[in-house]
């Protein structure tokens, strides 16, 4: 028997009892709505609800989750009820001290509590697979293919050519870059390949409800249609798996345009390939790098220009820290990425990485070579920046 | 197979220290696994208050990204392989063999061994602090992060991680045998299997679990090591090594690792709701077989953590996992109508065992959603998922681990700790615990990812984790409350005497704290609660 005189037991107990229903209570208002109502305003959060759809595939997996939600609603209610209520009136009384009736189990209420919940998970797993074959497919009919490659940490989108393979127009996305992104044709089906150049990434925009990783060696690919209604919206999307430590910065946008400016677009940015443009060659689909050692000659090297500075990229770093090039004079800038797969260019801004650009060197992937003709300079003090990744710089000084 | 250690002569306080470096009593080595597992609890709870902290407003504010990545990863770590794996398997060192009237376990230097491996492992694991930055690819170490790429986790962090781990493993496989052998070999006459308290059988299942699971991540640990160190190519792409080689290989570990965590919390739980009704467990044999369908079927649900990989068949996953909800929800009914026309005496451990209950139901009805696939793409690898987490490994784990502390304190010290402060901490803990982890639900929801150091201001999540990190300061509060009661209960406790919650195995029926070889005698065993029988005579057959 415990020590404490019996009368203190049961006043503590009804005390215990109060405090826990109040904090329940707390809880649970807490959650349900206060802190819903915190961030009201925002259509992205939805209490316990995902975000509204905007891809007809996610708005068949938010049905789908409407009716798990209900029937975890209903087993949540049913048994923490039942907790709290037998927890309050089967609580020992003061004076009390009779033995409760010694129960030992009943066979029949275990058969029940077995038989329910099995047929319920079987329902909730049928009705989950019908919605999985038809969220999660992949069909070449698709009219628009579109190749996100994931890289630490920026995301690049190869439009692609019906036959999934020619690339059509290749947008970089600035590393940390607020905007730019995806621009999707709504109303009509994308197929969307995920090739990764180093480690897992995953693809993932809230409002699709639907996430895929993106694992090097492997080509994973799925079917979206964003609805017409939303035409002109952008959505946010980030790397949903961790990919290093600027995890937390690998964003992209989604935007939804009409089919036809869609398609007006994408011949715009798709038209200047004539010449070739080199930077366009991503790497191939099987995540393998870009052939490597093939200088690609990016314009002819300006005759009469003056010195020529050595510049490498690896590991996502530029080797030189400082350079110095003459004042008023064309120079050349040699620039080797030796980084796999991974987009890097050399870019000049005024004073410190984050003035005035006065040069951009074109982006491409690694392993390649480029060589840059930029233009005469003023006398001062530069940096060079790669415009994928502004974390990458050095100074140049200009005399 | 009793080793009598002869205390040479020295002075009093030399030898006291001496006597517990060299023990092999399992209650003295018990505490130290508890001891050292509450070490790393607070250490690794004081980084998951550096991660809330910085993740309370958008912007870096205190610590870099690489930082971060190192923080959540090393709490991740501590908390499974430091803290609530060697916990539990403290617990049941001190425990078991006073359930099963045995007066050690069966191997008590490999038990010192095992138990002297964990601080090993910590310390091993935490030098990557002054070795230039610890591991930081999250607990769950996936290559190519953590193979040899620019900008990987490369770090000798990650090789100890590995060492580390390998460790750890090791450790609990020597426990698991020593406790299998042990709970099959060395019961007192009369204790038969369907007589063992619920915690001994839930110690049986979590011990085959870990014999037949752990190895398989040594060998993928091995195969990291190689591909670091080696010029492997296991899991390397570049090479034609595969990664999701590797998460099919963590996973079959990790998932039944779950169960690890969760099992024996339930069978504290299940020692407690009966003592504290005043009636015995509801469906006992019931409870046995789910407890033994969950570890059978926690070895068919692995690959649930890797639906959105593209690379594992998901209608197979899909079923085994929404399937393991029914031996769980089996327990938990059993342990409310263990509750139902009982006579509850309120007392600190059994609020934090109907905590528990609580808790967890949240806990496993969050695991429909991650089973029912595409409601998983939705919710995978975002905040939700770490909800959904914390409610089973705090509000199931934790909880249990609290309650079963405040129950056999009493019998390990002989002194009762305070209640007035326990029901603070319990009230407390519930509220920070549910304010920390509820909002991340609609933060999931809401697109945040996980493991992400720092979110934009205007995504709408600014609100949800200023709330959470309060809640994260108030579960630190309630801890505080903990220290404070063991200090003060330790020092001026009352007494508890043999059996202070009339309770109804046989580590009760012993001194508090029991002696060397725990019984000096035994009363008869003849049903699961002897020392009920012992007071009121034996009451209808079950």
């Amino acid at each position: 028997m415990s020590s404490s005189p019996r009368s203190r037991t049961s006043q503590t107990a009804i005390f215990a009892v109060a405090v826990g229903a109040a904090i329940i209570g707390l809880s649970l208002v807490l959650v349900g709505l206060g802190v819903n109502l915190l961030d009201a305003g925002h259509i992205f959060v939805t209490g316990l609800f995902p975000p509204v759809a905007v891809t007809t595939e996610g708005a068949q997996i938010r049905d789908l989750y409407t009716i798990v939600f209900l029937i975890a609603a209903a087993i949540f209610i049913v048994v923490e009820g039942l907790i709290i209520w037998t927890v309050i009136r089967y609580r020992r009384k003061p004076g009390d001290d009779t033995l409760p009736p010694q129960t030992h189990g009943n066979n029949i209420a275990e058969l029940i509590w077995t038989i329910v919940p099995t047929v319920l998970v079987i329902f909730m797993f049928v009705i989950s697979w019908q919605t999985l074959s038809a969220v999660d497919k992949s069909s070449d009919e698709a009219q628009t293919k579109i190749r996100a490659v994931a890289g630490q940490f920026q995301w690049t989108f190869d439009y692609l050519a019906p036959d999934g393979k020619t690339i059509l127009y290749t947008e970089f996305i600035p590393l940390a870059s607020a905007g730019g992104g995806m621009n999707v044709p709504a109303g009509r089906t994308v197929q969307l390949s995920l090739v990764s150049n180093d480690v897992i990434h995953a693809f993932y925009v809230p409002q699709f409800l639907f996430k895929r990783d993106v694992v090097p060696g492997r080509v994973n690919q799925f079917d979206f249609t964003v609805n017409e209604s939303d035409v002109g919206q952008t959505f946010r999307g980030q790397c949903a798996e961790l990919c290093g430590s600027g995890h937390a910065i690998m964003l992209f946008e989604v935007t939804a345009m009409s089919a036809a400016e869609f398609d007006t677009w994408l011949a715009g940015k798709a038209q200047p390939a004539p010449s070739g443009e080199p930077a366009a060659s991503g790497p191939a689909p099987s995540g393998q790098p870009a052939p490597s050692g093939q200088p690609a000659p990016s314009g002819q090297p300006a005759p009469g220009a003056g010195e020529t500075l050595q510049v490498t990229a690896q590991g996502v770093k530029f080797n030189e820290s400082a350079l110095t090039a003459t004042a008023e004079t064309p120079f050349r800038i040699d620039f080797k990425n030796e980084d796999p797969g991974t987009p890097h260019n050399v870019a000049i801004h005024q004073g410190s990485p984050t003035g005035q650009e006065v040069f951009k060197g074109e982006i491409f992937p690694g392993v390649a070579e480029k060589t840059y003709d930029v233009p005469a300079l003023p006398a001062g003090a530069y940096a060079f920046v790669c415009t994928v990744h502004p974390n990458m710089t050095g100074t140049l000084t200009v005399q | 197979m009793a080793t009598t250690t002869l205390t040479p002569a020295a002075s009093a306080s030399r030898s006291a220290l001496y006597a517990w470096l060299t023990t092999t009593d399992h209650k003295k080595i018990g505490i130290m696994y508890l001891i050292n597992s509450f070490f790393f609890f607070f250490f690794a709870g004081i980084l998951a208050l550096f991660v809330r902290t910085e993740l309370a407003q958008p912007g870096l504010q205190f610590v870099t990204d690489q930082t971060y990545n190192e923080l959540f990863t090393m709490h991740g770590t501590i908390m499974i392989f430091l803290f609530v794996i060697p916990i539990l398997a403290g617990f049941g060192n001190y425990v078991v063999p006073l359930q099963i009237g045995a007066p050690d376990m069966a191997f008590p230097r490999i038990n010192a061994l095992s138990f002297w491996m964990l601080p090993l492992g910590g310390i091993l694991l935490l030098l990557g602090f002054v070795t230039g930055g610890t591991a930081a690819a999250g607990w769950t170490g996936y290559p190519p992060l953590t193979e040899d790429y620019p900008l990987a986790s490369t770090g000798t962090g990650q090789d100890l991680w590995i060492v580390a781990l390998i460790l750890i493993g090791t450790s609990s496989i020597l426990g698991a045998i020593n406790f299998l052998v042990t709970i099959f070999k060395m019961r007192a006459p009369g204790m038969t299997l369907f007589r063992m308290p619920i915690l001994v059988w839930t110690v049986i299942v979590t011990s085959v679990l870990v014999l037949m699971a752990t190895p398989v991540i040594t060998s993928a640990l091995i195969m990291l090591f190689i591909d670091r160190n080696y010029g492997g190519s296991f899991f390397d792409p570049r090479v034609g090594g595969d990664p999701i080689l590797y998460q099919n290989v963590f996973w079959f570990y990790s998932h039944p690792a779950v169960y690890v965590m969760i099992l024996p919390a339930m069978g504290m739980v299940s020692e407690i709701l009966p003592v504290f009704s005043r009636k015995p467990l509801f469906g006992y044999k019931a409870f046995i077989f789910a407890t033994a369908a969950i570890g059978a079927l926690g070895f068919s649900v692995w690959a649930h953590h890797m639906f959105t990989t593209g690379a594992v068949y998901l209608p197979f996953f899909s079923i085994m996992t929404f399937l393991i909800a029914v031996p769980t929800g089996v327990k938990m009914f059993n342990w409310i109508f263990t509750m139902w026309r009982g006579q509850l005496m309120l007392k600190t451990p059994i609020l934090f065992a109907i905590g528990f209950l609580m808790m967890f139901l949240i806990g496993g009805i969050n695991g429909a959603f991650s089973a029912s696939v595409p409601v998983d793409f939705a919710v995978h690898d975002t905040y939700w998922v770490v909800a959904h987490l914390h409610y089973v490994l705090f509000g199931g784990s934790v909880f249990g681990i609290m309650g079963g502390l405040y129950y056999w304190f009493p019998k390990m010290t002989g002194r009762m700790m305070n209640e007035t402060i326990g029901k603070a901490q319990f009230v407390l803990m519930f509220i920070g615990f549910n304010m920390t982890f509820f909002p991340m639900h609609e933060l999931g929801l809401a697109g945040m990812p996980r493991r992400i150091a720092d979110y934009s201001s205007t995504a709408g999540w600014n609100d949800l984790n200023m709330v959470a990190t309060i809640g994260g300061f108030t579960i630190a509060l309630s801890m505080a409350l903990l220290l404070w009661n063991i200090f003060i209960s330790l020092r001026s406790g009352e007494p508890a005497g043999d059996d202070p919650w009339e309770a109804n195995t046989l580590e009760w029926a012993t001194s508090s704290p029991p002696p060397d070889y725990n019984f000096d005698r035994l009363p008869e065993i003849r049903s699961e609660r002897p020392l009920f029988d012992l007071r009121h005579g034996r009451t209808a057959e079950h």
